[in-house]
């Protein structure tokens, strides 16, 4: 998959006809839509890993208790008298480290189990099974349950909310491999005498490389919402700031009914991160089919 | 056997098969993770005894597959086990809930369709005008709200600011008779609206799609053709066979719904199970948080098995396929 997106970005423009991904891309950077969602979600990304040179670590206390927001604090203060722009801020980088991690979780366990159902049929009604009965489950009561036992940890939250999320993409590998694996190349390549993982690896993946794509910006931000969810019910690392903790901690003091931009400006960066992956994803679908092309 | 019997009988093993993997699921899950139940119940420094006693006491002594069929039997005889915290059955604490989680849930619901279909009628027959673009940037920015913020943000404006509705609870304590019900629906505005405005988003998107296939297909060419009036194409033509996968995506919608009810519940004060999964997670009472997932799960695979059952008798197509 690396080299498919590696192959992507390095296209100039005068050869982007030549690959299906080079035009593709260039469909992409013509779309202003999706270019301002990208450049949306690169200044998130920005701001998270830049986190102590924009603020200082939100801690302890001062007595500037709930002010609203003014040129000293940009974003008000909270119930402590806390920074509310730096706790936005170290929010960033928590709440889009869980959702890297977790997506890149999710979509290794997802992808594995899609090809492996795709591919070998043998166990594909089993494994089949298994994602439809899980998509139909109310996963948020589940992953309560499970981070409650484990212990809140952002270990922890990575790994329920990957270990719950990966049979969507499991679902979607799946559908996109299903109408690859009985094409005359992956025949061919049988008939070579190669072997499974070779296969999987090599003619099936690249195959399937495009739907992972989307589906990582996807997962990423419905990981964040989930992570939000988790740490908005006292289930998020007690030790690190993420957007859903300041929404906790302002529904927790009480301050939520008193002061506005304490739940305010974290929801508006939730906000913004999940419409900037799912723009991001719209455009490049519409990049991806041929049929949205002007060129 | 007719075909419909046959169909329904599918389904319903199915539901159950569902359930069963529900359970089994939490099972393992919370047999298998490092932390223990019993250090979870009393604090990590109680002695060996009294470990080894509350561990006999929650069965938890006995090897995995007795545990798992004893756990099984008393599921089916209805019994979730014995709260930590309130020293109640578990199925008491959360049967009185639910009522209020199943109205949550079932009215915003209801609204989703409700308000849903006009919408993606509407952009999906101005389709690329201006009411259609309207409705996809609400239909993405709603996909992409977080329940919790929707729900803050009423609950600070309509709620606190503009006092129209109640900010908590289910219904206030000294209203009786017919006004208890108008009481009731006026503590259901808010934390309602505040998951049918998340919901919404894909359901009109799907909707949208799903009827522009639809109307683009032969039979809606040809009654097109013959003269039909475009109302009667639109709404009795399309909408019909476009209303199938919609449904489909709602079932699925439902466990995400519960989820929601569960954050708008917490918001709001609102009675149901999700409120008391909020308020266990904070006691640690695991009994509860497991029989509330058990029992969720249980309302959303009936919810599916009935919508499945009802769009069986209405369209052939499902029953037969």
């Amino acid at each position: 998959m690396s080299s498919i997106v590696l192959t992507e970005l390095e296209t100039e423009p005068v050869a982007a006809q030549e690959s299906a991904g080079g035009a593709t891309w260039y469909a992409f950077r013509t779309n202003p839509m999706g270019v301002a969602a990208l450049a949306l979600m690169l200044a998130l990304l920005l701001v998270g890993l830049a986190a102590p040179l924009l603020a200082a670590y939100p801690s302890g206390f001062t007595s500037d208790v709930l002010q609203p927001p003014s040129t000293e604090h940009w974003f008000g203060t909270d119930n402590l008298g806390r920074d509310i722009f730096a706790e936005v801020v170290w929010g960033t980088r928590i709440s889009m480290t869980v959702g890297v991690c977790a997506s890149l979780l999710a979509i290794s366990i997802g992808v594995l189990i899609g090809m492996l159902g795709a591919y070998f049929r043998r166990v594909d009604t089993f494994l089949g099974m298994v994602v439809d009965l899980s998509l139909s489950l109310p996963v948020l009561p589940l992953m309560i349950l499970v981070a409650a036992l484990a212990g809140p940890s952002l270990g922890t939250i990575i790994m329920v909310i990957s270990f719950f999320s990966w049979p969507e993409v499991a679902r979607i590998v799946r559908s996109q491999a299903l109408s690859v694996v009985n094409l005359p190349y992956m025949d061919a390549a049988r008939v070579l005498g190669g072997r499974h993982p070779w296969i999987l690896r090599r003619h099936l993946l690249p195959a399937v490389a495009p739907v992972i794509t989307v589906t990582v910006v996807l997962t990423a931000s419905r990981a964040v919402i989930a992570e939000a969810g988790l740490s908005f019910l006292g289930m998020g690392d007690p030790n690190s700031w993420s957007w859903g903790r300041v929404l906790y901690e302002s529904q927790q003091s009480g301050s939520m009914t008193s002061a506005w931009w304490t739940t305010f400006f974290p929801s508006v960066a939730i906000l913004l991160l999940v419409v900037a992956a799912t723009l991001i994803a719209i455009a490049y679908n519409d990049a991806r089919n041929p049929r949205n092309r002007r060129d | 056997m007719p075909p419909i019997a046959w169909f329904a009988l599918r389904r319903v093993g199915h539901g159950v098969v569902t359930l069963w993997f529900a359970i089994t699921i939490t099972f393992l899950l919370l047999r298998l993770l490092p932390g223990d139940p019993a250090t979870a119940i009393a604090s990590t420094n109680m002695d060996a005894t009294m470990r080894q006693e509350l561990l006999t006491k929650y069965g938890l002594t006995e090897s995995l597959p007795v545990q798992y069929v004893k756990y099984l039997g008393q599921l089916v005889q209805g019994d979730l086990g014995m709260s930590f915290s309130q020293s109640e059955p578990v199925s008491t604490v959360l049967m009185s809930r639910l009522p209020w989680t199943m109205l949550l849930t079932g009215s915003a619901l209801v609204m989703t369709v409700v308000i849903g279909i006009p919408l993606g009628v509407a952009a999906a027959t101005h389709a690329q005008g201006a009411l259609d673009r309207a409705v996809q940037v609400i239909g993405v920015v709603g996909q992409s709200l977080f329940v919790p913020s929707v729900g803050i943000f009423f609950l600070y404006v309509l709620g606190l600011k503009l006092q129209w509705f109640p900010i908590g609870g289910a219904y206030d304590e000294n209203v009786f008779g017919a006004a208890w019900y108008l009481d009731v629906a006026r503590h259901l505005v808010l934390p309602c609206l505040s998951l049918v405005l998340v919901s919404l988003g894909s359901y009109v998107l799907t909707l949208r799609s799903t009827l522009i296939d639809s109307l683009g297909e032969d039979f809606c060419v040809l009654a097109h053709a013959k003269g039909t009036p475009e109302r009667v194409v639109v709404w009795k033509h399309g909408l019909r066979n476009a209303l199938l996968p919609t449904t489909t995506l709602l079932g699925l919608q439902l466990g995400f719904m519960v989820g929601g009810a569960v954050l708008t519940e917490t918001i709001f004060a609102y009675p149901g199970v999700g409120r008391e999964i909020y308020e266990s997670v904070i006691r640690l009472d695991f009994p509860v948080l497991q029989g509330a997932f058990v029992l969720l799960a249980l309302t959303v695979v009936v919810a599916n098995m009935l919508t499945d059952l009802a769009y069986g008798l209405l369209d052939p197509r499902v029953r037969n396929a």
